[in-house]
Parts: structure tokens; sequence; C-alpha cells
């Protein structure tokens, strides 16, 4: 079985080389037929011999270089990720913005900075991004910070104030609504149209409601109870007699169903 | 075990008994420092009325008797795994009990602190010549100074020593029983208040920032409770407007001997200005030369003296709707050598309550800052009615964010993309 597929490539070579080799008037004859007969070996396994003789010729892979085809190794490669600075030290940024993106805590928040749950560094402040070192801080971290003016330095001194915004404008307090409004239906010949109904009129009676219905706003559908004055006992953490009647119902209701789940499958059977 | 324990009981009962007939001449030594453990003389008369009629708050375990306890004002002493094992023990003093080691380990106490209390002895007279030296003798008043300090603090740390390992000592100061006036109970207070509740404290000033806002630096070293009413409040908490109306009680614990004159300052450093759209401070309070020590710690803002005392009286915290919650720092401030300062110049000086920063009040009359507290205030159900009732200014006004106009869109390096 292994001999004639180990003799084929050889035979193939030496077709190959006989011009060259008949060119040469030293070795006129045949040169399996030389190899073999100077060779020990019966002439069916010429193998040993003749590898010694084409040594040249023969390829060896070691072990020291790749095994494995390199053939879609760039195709593996993913897109970039567009990660870096996205503004710059000094520039001009609003609440919000995005100054740094980074795989990791690379650069921290620094003075009006926060960070995003992918450690993406923004700005919390209007103003310029400064990029600084604060070893009062900690002695190792990079950070980025956004300050109020053009000029001003990072770190601020550690016993100065906060610098701060209020970035807020008084608005008169707006007045609590106390009567809530409810969705009405209108069907006409554009369609079924949904609108508000005034506080006033909410309460005149059954009204054409979302779903072709005529009926309760959902909100005093919740206030049925209240209207017809049932109330609950409230909740008494001490009241262990109640808690014990109601807890020994839930076991018997329990009880009850599982005695019922086992009828069941002793009358499939 | 159990049955061991049951067998034994009897016998131990009976040493007991003896041992304490036996020794009952001797024990009662005195001591010439301090009265520290006073032997507890065993109860003979019977209790007139049941247990759960008059509970004894050093014996009592059932939860039902302690809250009633609580509620009508007395503390359980100790834990409740202590109180019930003193239900059936014979509550021997510790001079009487009938433990071999435990009494040869006192006998080693008692001798140092014996060796402790002459040391002390002469301390005290090297610290009385020193002192009677005139500077020339000791080589400059700075040389001196220096080395009475130093005799001082020794002197100090020897009256620690001295009871610092006697077991009487250590349970009067667990059943809050400690007589402040002594050294080594204001050592163990201050032990315990720096293992927890110092450290929450300046962890919630430095992070709420109101070391770097209001005063540049701060190291409590007395230990402030803040109450309103009855409520303690701890430090950072938010408190409703309603019941910050009056001004609040404060229980200011020393731990060194001797009195100090404190001055007390509330500054809210987050008063809203729209204008400048910025904060601005506000002083809430301000009273000087108020004396503190550490056996007498109550005071009450409330009932501080209005001529001599009070410079800017109690102004009700509130926060307007809408606006980021308010701090309000309190900070404990010792009078340069405990002088008092001139009230009437004080108060011709400092009656702005816009105007009047923590700082420069610190710079200008030497003060330093030696304990802190502080409680928070927002925007609750209650605010509008206290605002009414001081006058506030902007009562129907809120504050709401104003609009961030975005930057507009600039393609970043347009040649490329084309």
């Amino acid at each position: 079985m292994f001999k004639p597929r180990v003799l084929t490539p050889l035979r193939a070579l030496e077709r190959a080389f006989t011009p060259a080799i008949r060119s040469t008037p030293t070795q006129s004859q045949s040169l399996l037929r030389t190899l073999s007969a100077t060779s020990t070996f019966p002439k069916t396994t010429p193998t040993p011999s003749l590898s010694r003789a084409l040594l040249p010729f023969t390829q060896v892979r070691h072990a020291s270089h790749a095994s494995q085809g390199t053939a879609n190794q760039h195709s593996r490669d993913p897109a970039g990720k567009r990660l870096g600075a996205k503004r710059s030290g000094g520039e001009y940024v609003v609440t919000g913005c995005i100054i740094f993106r980074q795989r990791g805590s690379l650069w921290f928040p620094g003075e009006n900075c926060g960070m995003g749950r992918d450690h993406t560094i923004y700005a919390t402040q209007s103003g310029y991004v400064r990029y600084y070192l604060d070893p009062l801080k900690h002695p190792k971290r990079r950070y980025i910070g956004v300050v109020f003016d053009k000029d001003e330095k990072l770190p601020h001194p550690r016993n100065a104030p906060s610098r701060r915004k209020l970035n807020m404008a008084p608005v008169p307090m707006a007045e609590r609504v106390e009567a809530q409004s409810d969705l009405v239906a209108s069907v006409d010949e554009n369609g079924v149209r949904v609108t508000d109904v005034p506080a006033v009129e909410a309460e005149s009676g059954l009204q054409m409601r979302p779903g072709y219905m005529y009926r309760e706003a959902n909100w005093e559908i919740g206030r049925a109870a209240e209207k017809a004055g049932i109330t609950a006992m409230p909740h008494d953490r001490g009241n262990r007699w109640l808690a014990w009647r109601k807890r020994q119902q839930r076991a018997e209701r329990a009880a009850q169903l599982k005695s019922l789940k086992g009828k069941k499958k002793t009358a499939k059977k | 075990m159990a049955h061991c324990e049951r067998a034994s009981k009897p016998l131990l009962q009976c040493l007991r008994n003896t041992y304490s007939r036996g020794v009952a001449g001797v024990q009662l030594q005195t001591r010439a420092f301090q009265s520290t453990a006073s032997v507890r003389e065993p109860e003979a008369e019977t209790p007139s009325q049941p247990f759960h009629k008059a509970p004894d708050p050093s014996l009592v375990t059932s939860p039902r008797l302690e809250r009633r306890l609580l509620r009508q004002g007395t503390t359980p002493i100790g834990s409740r795994r202590r109180r019930a094992a003193l239900q059936d023990s014979e509550n021997l003093p510790f001079e009487q009990l009938p433990y071999q080691c435990f009494q040869e380990a006192r006998k080693i106490l008692l001798a140092d602190r014996e060796e402790k209390l002459k040391e002390i002895e002469v301390m005290r007279q090297r610290l009385a010549r020193q002192e009677a030296l005139t500077d020339q003798e000791s080589g400059g008043a700075k040389a001196k100074k220096s080395r009475v300090t130093a005799m001082q603090l020794h002197l100090e740390r020897l009256k620690v020593l001295a009871d610092i390992n006697d077991p009487a000592v250590k349970r009067k100061f667990e059943d809050n029983e400690g007589d402040m006036s002594k050294p080594i109970y204001r050592f163990l207070a201050d032990r315990k208040w720096r293992e927890y509740r110092r450290k929450i404290l300046v962890q919630r000033i430095t992070q709420m920032n109101v070391v770097p806002d209001v005063l540049p630096h701060c190291d409590p070293v007395v230990d402030t409770k803040l109450y309103f009413g009855k409520r303690q409040v701890q430090a950072g908490e938010f408190v409703d407007a309603k019941l910050s109306t009056s001004a609040p009680k404060l229980d200011v614990q020393m731990f060194e001997g001797g009195e100090k004159l404190v001055t007390i300052a509330v500054v809210d450093p987050d008063v809203p200005n729209v204008e400048n759209n910025n904060f601005d401070y506000k002083t809430h309070f301000l009273a000087v030369n108020v004396p503190i020590s550490a056996t007498s710690t109550k005071v009450d803002l409330a009932q501080l003296l209005e001529d001599s005392q009070v410079v800017l009286p109690w102004l009700p915290p509130v926060a307007q709707k809408g606006s980021p919650y308010h701090r309000l720092s309190l900070f404990i401030m010792e009078q340069k050598d405990s002088q008092p300062l001139d009230f009437a110049a004080f108060k011709a000086k400092e009656n702005n309550r816009d105007t009047t920063l923590l700082r420069s009040l610190q710079s200008r009359y030497h003060l330093k800052a030696i304990g802190a507290h502080l409680f928070r205030t927002q925007w609750d159900d209650t605010t509008l009615e206290v605002m009414k009732e001081i006058g506030f200014d902007n009562a129907n006004v809120e504050l709401r964010r104003k609009r961030v106009e975005p930057l507009p869109y600039k393609r970043r390096n347009p040649s490329s993309f084309r």
C-alpha cells in the first residue's frame, strides 16, 4: 500500500531529471537502476537510498513555521472603533459633549467632566477642555477637565473653593392642577380623532372613548371604591392575629389546589 | 457540659460566698489617684413589685420591656447578652471573682498602676521645678516652653496609662458612666470617636466639598452632634424645612481638659445667584464666646445670650424649588488662646448675612476650626410654608435649567471625505 504511493513522485522526479542526467556521460544509466543496484535492500524498496541522493530537492517544513495557512488573516482584522480624542485641549465644548472615547479608563474625568458606562469622557459644563495631571489627587492618573475661562489652568489649588455655575433661570411657579383631564375619541367623516377632554367636563358622564366605548375615564374607574366609601383596613405590622389568619387562609387554599391537582392526575390514569 | 455545669453550680456558689466573706475586709483599698471601681454592695432587700412593672435597665432582656424603658427615657445598659448573663450572676465586683488566674493578672495590673502613680508624682515635681526656673536658667524662653510642653504631654500620657488596664474603668466607660473630667475617660471616648464617627464626618465634609468651599482646611478634634428638637441629624442628612425652622441644639464633646471659648457659625455656600450665574454664601447663624468643656457639652443655639454671644440669630434654611440642594455646614472655631472676642465690635462689623465669609472671619479673628457638622436642605412640601413665614422674596419662583445650545455642526477635515 505504502510503497507504490511513495514511488510515484520519485518516478516523476526521474522523468524530469533524465534529460540532464543523460547529458552527463558518467551517469549513462538510469538513476533508479543505479541506486537500486548499490542498495542492499531488495528492489521493491528503494526509498531510503533515493531520499539520500535527492536531498537538495525534497521540501522540509519544520515546526518553527506556521502550520496553518494565512490566507484569510486580513479579513479577520476588525474595523477601527474610532477611539481617541474628539476634542483637543482648549477647544470649546458644551454640556454633554463627548471629549474622549476609550477602552478602559486611560483618562479619568476631572473637573466638570463625567465618565460614561463605556468610559467615554464627556463634559458636564460648557467651557474649554483641559488635559492635565493632578498628583495631589492621584499620582498616576491623567485627567480631562473643563474650565469656564479660556486661560484658566487645571488643577486648581487644593484649598480653593470650587468654581461652579448655576445655569438656571427663574420661572414663575406653575400652579398645581387639581382636576384630571382625560382622553376621548370622536368619530366623523375624517375617521377617529382622539382628543383631550378638559378637566371640567371630565366628570360630566359617559363619553366616547378610544375603542368605540362609552364609558367612564380610567381614573374614575380607579376611584370607584373611594366613591362608594369602601376603605381597606390599614396594615398594622403588630396585628399578628390577622397575619396568622391570612397565612392560614393562604395555606388552606394552597392545600386545596394541591389536592385538586392530584385528583386530576389520578383521573387521567 | 450542661450536666457538669449544673453539678458544679452549688459548689461554685458556695465557693463564691466564702470567698467574698473572706476577702471583704481586704478589698476595700484606698485609691490615691482617683476612685474608679466602687464595690457594689449586693442588694439585700427584695423588690416589692414584680420585674415587669419596674424593669432594671442593667438586667432587662425582653425587647418589650427594653422598648418601654426607652420610651421612659432610660437606655438599657450594655448589650442584651450581657444583661442576660447578669440576671443569674452573683454580680460580684472584680475583686471578689473566684478565678485565680484573673486575680493573679489583676495583681500585676495593680502593681503596674502603683508604678505609674509614682511616675506621675515624679513627673509633677519635675514639671513644677522646670516651671519655677527663669528663662536664662533653662536656656531661653523657647527651649523652656518646649520642655514644659513635652513634660505636660508626658504627664497626660502617664495619667492615661495608669488607668487604661483597669477592668472597672473599661466597664464604666462601656456603660456610659465615665466621668469626662478624668483623662482616662476622655482618652477612651476620643479613641472610640475616631474609630468610626469621625471618619464618617471627615468623609462627608470632604466628599460634599464643604471643606474647600467654606473653609480651606478643617481637622475635627471635637465630637459634634446636631439635634433638631429631639431628632439627631447625621452628618449630611436632608432635613425638612419645617423641622429646621427653630435653631438646632448641639452636643459638643471636647476630649481635652479645660474650657474653651468658641465661635459657632452655620454657613450655606449654595445660595443661587441668577444675575451672576453662580452661587453665593449666606451665614445662617453666628455666635461668639461660647464656652465648651469636656463636661458641659450641651449648646442650644436658641438659648445663647442675645447681648453677648449671638451675632446673627438663626435664619431657617430654605431651598428654592428646582435649585440644587443646599449644604448647611456648621463649624466650631476655637478662638485664639480661648480669649473672648469683643462682642460689640464684632457685631458692628459682621452684621450682614450675605457678605460675611467664614474664610475672612477665620483670618481676621485668628480662629481655628476644631469641629464641623453638616446637613442639607432641598425643596419639599413644607418649604413654601416656611418661606412665607420668614418672608422669603422669591417664594413663588422656581428655578429651571437653561437650555444648552448645541455646537454648530462642523464637518471635520472635509477634503479627506471627497
